[in-house]
Parts: C-alpha cells; sequence; structure tokens
C-alpha cells in the first residue's frame, strides 16, 4: 500500500469522531467498529481530499513522533479499514 | 472492548427508535404501546422533519422507526424519503397489512430495511395474537417485498405462543430470502395486560437461550443478553444501551432512554423544541441510566455475558431500577433447581 493514497468511505458506511477516535457504521453489518485513533485522525479524512501522505505530515507537524513510525501505523490501520470493508484505497498517481 | 467505548460516552446515540405514531389498524394482545388510534399532540410533518433535521446534524446514523403502524401516517412514506435525503438508515417495523407494489416501490431505497412482524409461522398461531387476516397480509406484504429485493427480516416476540414457532419461523423468513429477529416480550403497554398469561416459563426461557445458542443466524436486537451463551458473545453489545447508544422518540416527541420505558419518570427532553445535544448529554434520567448498577449482579459468573440483563423488565416487574433482570439465566436455572429439589 502507498501512502499516497486516499481513502473514502464505501457506499453504506458513515463515520464520526468520538472520544476514543472514531465511530464506523456499516448498514450492511456487522454494524459497528470502533477504532481507537484518539485525536489523530479526523472522520473528514475520508472524504478523500488528504492523501496518506498529507495526514502523516500534519500528525507529525502537531506531534514530532518519526513520521515513517506514523506512517506504518497509519498504514497498518487503513489496510484494516479496507480488509473490513469500511474504506476504499484509490491512488493518487 | 466495544462495551469500554460505549462506557467513555458517545456523542450521540448510535441509532433512535422513533414511534411515529400510536395509530394502528391491528390491536395485537402484547403491543408494547398500547397501540390503536392516532393520539391528540402526535407531531405533525414539520415536526417530524425538524425531529430528522436535528439528528441528522448530530450524526445519528439509524433511525429504527415503529409505532403503532408506521404506514398509517400519510405522510410516512415523505418522511422516510427526507430521511434518506440525510443518509439516514431507517429500519422500519411493520405489521405489513398496507404494504402493496405501490407502497414496497416507494420504499425500495437502499438505506431502508425492512422488518415484518409475525407471531406465528401459519395463520392458526399467528392470528390469535396479531389478529384475523393479519398472517395473510403479512405474507402479502413479504412477497411484494422480496419481489424487489427489499433487505427484510421476520420480527418476531417471544411469548408462550410464539416459542413452538420459532423453527417453523427460520423456515418461514428463509422462504423469502429473510432472517428472524426475536424481540423481547415485556409487560409494558397492552403487554401489561398479557404479561402472566403470555410470558415464557422458567423451562422455555431456558430452552430458549439453547436455542439461541444453536441458531446464530438468527438476530435478537433487543436484550435477550439475559439469556445470552457464550455462543453469541461475538454477535452484539452484551449490554443494555438505553442513554449510552440509542434512545427512543416517542409519536409526541418525548425523549427516553428506550422504547420500554416510556412512562413519565423517564422523560429526558421534548423535540422538536427542545435543543437534543442538550438532552442526550445533560438530562438527568440520561445520567442515570450511564451510571447504573446492578450491584447484585456483579459477583455472578455471567455478569460479563448481561450486565444485569434489561432495566426495563426489572423495572416493570419490580417497580425500580438497579434490580437483576427477573429472567436472568442463572436465575432461571437456580429456581429450576430448586423446584426440583435436587442440586445438579
Amino acid at each position: 500500500m502507498g501512502s499516497n493514497k486516499r481513502f473514502i468511505l464505501s457506499d453504506g458506511v458513515q463515520v464520526r469522531r468520538e472520544v476514543f477516535g472514531l465511530l464506523f457504521y456499516n448498514y450492511r453489518g456487522p454494524r459497528l467498529f470502533f477504532v481507537p485513533t484518539r485525536g489523530l485522525i479526523d472522520s473528514s479524512f475520508f472524504n478523500g481530499r488528504q492523501t496518506v501522505d498529507d495526514l502523516v505530515a500534519g500528525i507529525h507537524e502537531r506531534h514530532g513522533w518519526p513520521a515513517s513510525w506514523i506512517e506504518d501505523r497509519i498504514v497498518f490501520l487503513m489496510a484494516q479499514l479496507e480488509a473490513k470493508g469500511l474504506v476504499n484505497g484509490q491512488c493518487v498517481c | 472492548m466495544a462495551n469500554a467505548y460505549v462506557e467513555m460516552g458517545l456523542s450521540a446515540p448510535v441509532n433512535v427508535t422513533w414511534e411515529v405514531t400510536y395509530g394502528c389498524n391491528l390491536a395485537c394482545v402484547h403491543c408494547l404501546s398500547d397501540a390503536g388510534r392516532r393520539r391528540k399532540g402526535e407531531l405533525n410533518t414539520e415536526q417530524c422533519r425538524r425531529v430528522i433535521d436535528t439528528l441528522a446534524d448530530q450524526k445519528v446514523f439509524q433511525f429504527n422507526i415503529g409505532g403503532g403502524e408506521p404506514l398509517m401516517r400519510p405522510d410516512f412514506l415523505d418522511l422516510m424519503d427526507y430521511a434518506h435525503a440525510k443518509g439516514m438508515v431507517t429500519c422500519i417495523s411493520t405489521n405489513g397489512t398496507l404494504i402493496d407494489e405501490t407502497v414496497a416501490a416507494r420504499l425500495d431505497h437502499k438505506l431502508v430495511y425492512i422488518q415484518v412482524s409475525l407471531d406465528g409461522a401459519t395463520p392458526a398461531s399467528n392470528d390469535p395474537i396479531r389478529g384475523d387476516g393479519s398472517f395473510a397480509k403479512a405474507i402479502q406484504a413479504l412477497e411484494c417485498l422480496r419481489r424487489r429485493d427489499i433487505e427484510v427480516s421476520i420480527n418476531t416476540v417471544l411469548t408462550r405462543l410464539s416459542f413452538p414457532e420459532l423453527d417453523r419461523l427460520v423456515a418461514l423468513a428463509a422462504d423469502f430470502g429473510a432472517k428472524l429477529r426475536v424481540s423481547r416480550f415485556r409487560p409494558s403497554g397492552r403487554g401489561k395486560r398479557s404479561w402472566l398469561q403470555l410470558n415464557l416459563s422458567r423451562d422455555q426461557m431456558i430452552a430458549f437461550s439453547r436455542w439461541l445458542s444453536e441458531h446464530l443466524g438468527v438476530s435478537t436486537g433487543d436484550s435477550f443478553f439475559s439469556v445470552s451463551t457464550e455462543e453469541r458473545r461475538q454477535l452484539g453489545l452484551n449490554m443494555c444501551g438505553a442513554g449510552k447508544m440509542t434512545c427512543c422518540i416517542s409519536p409526541e416527541g418525548y425523549v427516553y432512554p428506550c422504547a420500554f420505558l416510556q412512562d413519565s419518570e423517564f422523560v429526558a427532553g421534548k423535540l422538536p423544541e427542545e435543543d437534543f445535544a442538550q438532552i442526550w448529554h445533560s438530562a438527568a434520567v440520561f445520567a442515570t441510566f450511564r451510571s447504573l448498577e446492578i450491584k447484585s449482579c456483579e459477583s455472578c459468573h455471567r455478569f460479563d455475558l448481561c450486565h444485569g440483563g434489561c432495566p426495563a423488565i426489572a423495572y416493570h416487574t419490580q417497580r425500580k431500577l438497579g434490580l437483576p433482570d427477573p429472567q436472568c439465566l442463572v436465575n432461571c436455572v437456580t429456581v429450576k433447581k430448586t423446584a426440583a429439589g435436587r442440586p445438579r
């Protein structure tokens, strides 16, 4: 998975921000998926305007954590969300 | 783990049960709403739109629509169109009697899920509970919905009469490409009057628990966690979601923790005139439910599976919150042991 990908919600999936992170809802079921991202990822990330690179850069700037460490975790999370059918990745070529 | 996230407090309900009218063309003996005629004070079309606006703004994902019979409202289909235009999923509980090809066409939307109520797999077993001719009309509705490939389930309230029908209801649902969903019978509405007659016996409740563990494809949705077994642990949250993940709006716009606690002492607010976010975050009755502890259950080996069961059943049978679900599986087994006079 390249980090220049953008992600959009799959058809029938909604997401909102919660105290613990993100709450995904898939009306096709299983319905709920709790993702403990804390405040690191906003639900607006999934409108497809930002790439993973953009997201990593933003988190790095705010928290000073190593970019490669952030990227590994974001890429892992997005792979999980894709595998569960909650999001679709689109490569920015 | 999901329970821990819910306990942290959600920004809004995941779903809201909305009883849109008391009007109903049937008179089921177990009706939790005591539905029949439409009543003075039910929200009008404009007020309903404002409720939808408010909940969409709060990012509530889903409406569970009930009543009464929702289709008794002349504006019902327009209201559903309005909710779908805002991206809200609607799960509509209906008796099916008013669904024909035209109505099915209006309901044919990707955000719609329909539950058709049946309490028996034949007219002989269903109609004494739901009314003469109701079985045939519900089957016609299921056929209309199947022709349009609309996602549907058969919803059955678990009573002494429907319990022996469960296997046949699973098969009937499968005939329509549907699942069976079993709802819990509660002593509210007309259920208060039929409770003693229709409530499951202890032996039946134990047998039902076993049956559920063998039928993982059957959904329950609401508060059978008091009899849930290890096999179903992964199928959903094992705790009451009232005031935490869900709440209920009555036909007049009153907000309650759940559909089975629509007594005046449980009113959290009123829509559309009051702010829903304020109600959700600040209503005293919701705070009560979020901190509700069934202390006497905490040492039970099943506590992790049921968290004390359904507060509504405990309230209606014992007039107090914070008491154990009287149909708790351990209680059932304990009583059975005592009655039999021999410990296992």
